[in-house]
């Protein structure tokens, strides 16, 4: 039994790499130093083509939890009879949604003519010629957009997608027992440690990246090198910060358990009233003033406050609308993407779904600044949010980054032997072919 | 020279009789042949071709022979080694104990006595939970500060700040308990199986002859159950040495439990490094294949030693 399973296993394996197979040419040449140019040749999407668009659309993006796309394209569909969008929802982790994604981008299948892609996936999706190119859309709505968010769908100079949502940490703090938020993390952390402590999200996984990089980025350290080519983690900038964190779990500021956090542990921890601190996606708010919440009604939040001897960081997440190269309709998908993008369903998404908003104007709209007390707040944790380092290779970064500090957070490793570690994780995977 | 000639007849005849019924033979079997060529060798066959290859994770469809390259580069690497490292320490603890546990089980369920056929239901109920669930499960069980085992270590005083599934090698041990918790069941139910084909008469013999409880377990009880409890170990331990839904569940790797099918995953699924992932599947799969080969070579010794006898 057990030699037969482990032969279906990798018979799967296999055969789901069999789409990929078939094209693949040995061309022997070095190719793995190439890193500008791979989007070379790439086709651009036509903006006129949505005028006439008609036929069945397929968009496809992670579970919808908050039900704004359901209603979206359910609306879309009234307005527009000559067209037929439907929604096919993926599982609700962000890694099985790329999973998915690239199964289907392998196998050349049109199932779906657009994406929900998160952010980070922007270089690498357009690197292996899955996207079409959006600039020439897009070029004449940029003024719309909060400008942090365009630059998570550029690479290589061109735009490969449409903003649709975005998001930026923010700090959730006991409003009942702090008048204001601290000026520094230090500050934060020092009153965390009197206190009930602060959480966040810790365990090992991409949102510990994005974590340790709002920390590090405020301390003013660097991930990649600006050419992309070598990392440049192990920095006294970066050590600063990871040592911080690190002395935070030793001084009681942060839980021991916060190594094992995502966001629901840490929305739980906070809710239950066992932290007077919380570094967390804006979507926490609502949930953490229902009925039944020990919190109702007694906290705030705030952007991020200053590294002692740096600045202020926050790194941006949220979802882009990318059309795929094959894609049988990208008209009518580019009519779709213009209608859930456009800024009326921006703001009933702030409004009735909670949606942090990705055009500018929507943030002062009274109804969204009803709907959202800290929609002021929120807006200037956009504006100064940072993109995650932009790679083709950016999930074994990723691995590179949240595996050592969680092993330093963990007490295995010394925080420098953790960056000098993350370091050559990274090099070797800046060096995949 | 008539009558030679007529005995010559039937074995020619039955010779290309024989001849036909072979290929008529092969004929007949060549469907599920095909079958198994397709299920089973093309897969293979095709994960051997993609170890022996480079497939860029940069531009699309570019792609290299590389020879060994793949197998040399997981060879050198100390992630593979210490994936190989956590891999054996699972699988050596979690199939110790779910045997001892497994045995003791079936010694209990074998003893005849009202509410058996409850007991035996009950006592499978484990291994009929989804890994998946089993691991989830466990997960709450071991939470810090709202689990079980923290709220018992502190009521009887002893330190209940433990994180265990942050800490190494608290995570090991978690993922060896969740294991032994789930499939002790299913070695029971083997070793069940074995303990009912002895006869009863021998134990009667040794009792009649004075052998104590003890003496009678271990000198009849384990010897005849030997054949069984080899199959049994075989089946558990191919089974641990693929492990990757526990880990997956419970720590994502983190803290000491990354095991070869979780690195195998995450190079060839999450990091798209098709080459090196596909040599990392393929050296787990000789892995498991040595230790099957050594363990059949010797249950078969075992089986030709108690044929002598």
């Amino acid at each position: 039994m057990g030699i037969k399973s482990l032969l279906a296993l990798m018979g799967a394996c296999a055969l789901f790499a069999a789409g990929c197979g078939s094209d693949d040419k040995s061309s022997g040449g070095d190719g793995g130093s190439a890193d500008t140019g791979q989007t070379k040749g790439a086709k651009a999407i036509d903006p006129a083509s949505m005028d006439s668009a008609k036929g069945a659309v397929t968009y496809c993006a992670g579970k919808d939890t908050s039900g704004d796309l359901v209603k979206g394209i359910e609306d879309f569909n009234k307005a527009n009879p000559e067209l037929k969008a439907k929604l096919l929802e993926f599982p609700e982790s962000a890694d099985e949604q790329r999973n998915q994604f690239i199964q289907r981008q392998r196998a050349k299948s049109g199932d779906c003519d657009g994406f929900e892609a998160d952010v980070v996936w922007t270089a690498e999706f357009a690197s292996q010629k899955w996207l079409l190119d959006m600039t020439p859309y897009v070029e004449k709505r940029k003024a719309e957009f909060v400008p942090s968010t365009l630059s998570s769908v550029e690479y290589e100079d061109k735009i490969w997608g449409i903003p649709r949502v975005s998001d930026a940490g923010l700090l959730y703090y006991r409003s009942d027992k702090f008048s204001e938020v601290p000026a520094t993390w230090q500050e934060v952390y020092k009153e965390a440690a009197a206190g009930k402590g602060i959480v966040y999200q810790g365990a090992s996984y991409e949102g510990l990246t994005v974590n340790f990089l709002e920390l590090a980025f405020a301390a003013g350290g660097k991930i990649i090198s600006d050419d992309g080519k070598k990392p440049e983690i192990d920095s006294p900038e970066n050590l600063k910060a990871l040592q911080f964190m690190v002395d935070g779990i030793k001084s009681g500021a942060a839980p021991k358990a916060v190594t094992t956090y995502m966001e629901e542990e840490a929305r739980r921890t906070f809710e239950s009233g066992r932290a007077d601190f919380m570094r967390q996606w804006p979507y926490a708010y609502s949930l953490g003033n229902k009925t039944g919440s020990k919190t109702k009604g007694k906290f705030k939040v705030a952007p991020y406050p200053e590294f002692e001897g740096g600045g202020k960081a926050a790194i941006l997440g949220g979802h882009n609308v990318v059309i795929s190269t094959y894609s049988k309709n990208p008209g009518g998908m580019l009519k779709l993407a213009d209608y859930l993008t456009s800024p009326e369903i921006m703001k009933s998404n702030a409004v009735e779904f909670s949606k942090t908003p990705v055009i500018a104007e929507t943030y002062a709209d009274p109804a969204v600044q009803k709907a959202l007390p800290f929609a002021n707040e929120l807006k200037a944790a956009v504006e100064q949010a940072k993109s995650r380092p932009v790679s083709p290779v950016y999930t074994q970064i990723s691995q590179a980054i949240y595996k050592n500090v969680n092993g330093a957070l963990s007490g295995q490793m010394e925080p420098a032997a953790a960056l000098k570690k993350a370091s050559g994780d990274m090099e070797k995977a800046l060096a995949t072919f | 020279m008539a009558t030679a000639a007529v005995p010559a007849g039937p074995p020619k005849k039955g010779r290309s009789k024989g001849m036909s019924e072979r290929r008529l033979a092969a004929l007949m079997v060549s469907p599920s042949m095909i079958l198994i060529g397709i299920v089973a060798a093309y897969p293979i066959g095709y994960a051997v071709w993609l170890s022996l290859h480079e497939y860029s994770v940069r531009v699309a469809g570019l792609s290299r022979w590389a020879g060994l390259k793949n197998y040399t580069t997981a060879l050198g690497d100390s992630e593979f080694w210490s994936a190989v490292k956590v891999t054996f320490i699972f699988t050596g603890g979690s199939v110790f104990f779910e045997t001892l546990l497994g045995l003791a089980m079936a010694m209990a369920m074998h003893a005849a006595f009202k509410g058996q056929g409850l007991l035996r239901t009950v006592v499978l109920v484990p291994w009929a939970v989804l890994t998946v669930v089993t691991a989830i499960m466990w997960q709450t069980i071991f939470e810090p500060s709202l689990g079980f085992v923290n709220s018992l270590l502190g009521a009887v005083g002893l330190p209940n700040d433990t994180v265990w599934l942050g800490e190494s090698p608290e995570a090991l041990i978690v993922m060896i308990i969740a294991d032994v918790w789930k499939t002790a069941p299913f070695m029971a139910l083997l070793l069940l199986a074995g303990l009912q084909v002895i006869p009863n008469e021998i134990y009667e013999a040794a009792k009649v002859d004075g052998a104590t409880a003890w003496q009678r377990f271990v000198r009849i009880t384990l010897p005849l159950l030997k054949p069984a409890l080899l199959v049994a170990l075989i089946f558990r331990t191919l089974d641990a040495l693929r492990i990757f839904d526990l880990p997956f569940v419970l720590t994502k790797g983190a803290n000491g439990t990354t095991t070869l099918s979780l690195i195998s995953y995450e190079t060839f699924q999450t990091n798209r490094i098709l080459g090196l992932g596909s040599a990392l599947a393929i050296l787990t799969f000789i892995i498991v294949m040595i230790v099957s080969f050594v363990y059949i070579r010797f249950v078969g010794g075992n089986i030709r030693g108690m044929a002598e006898e």
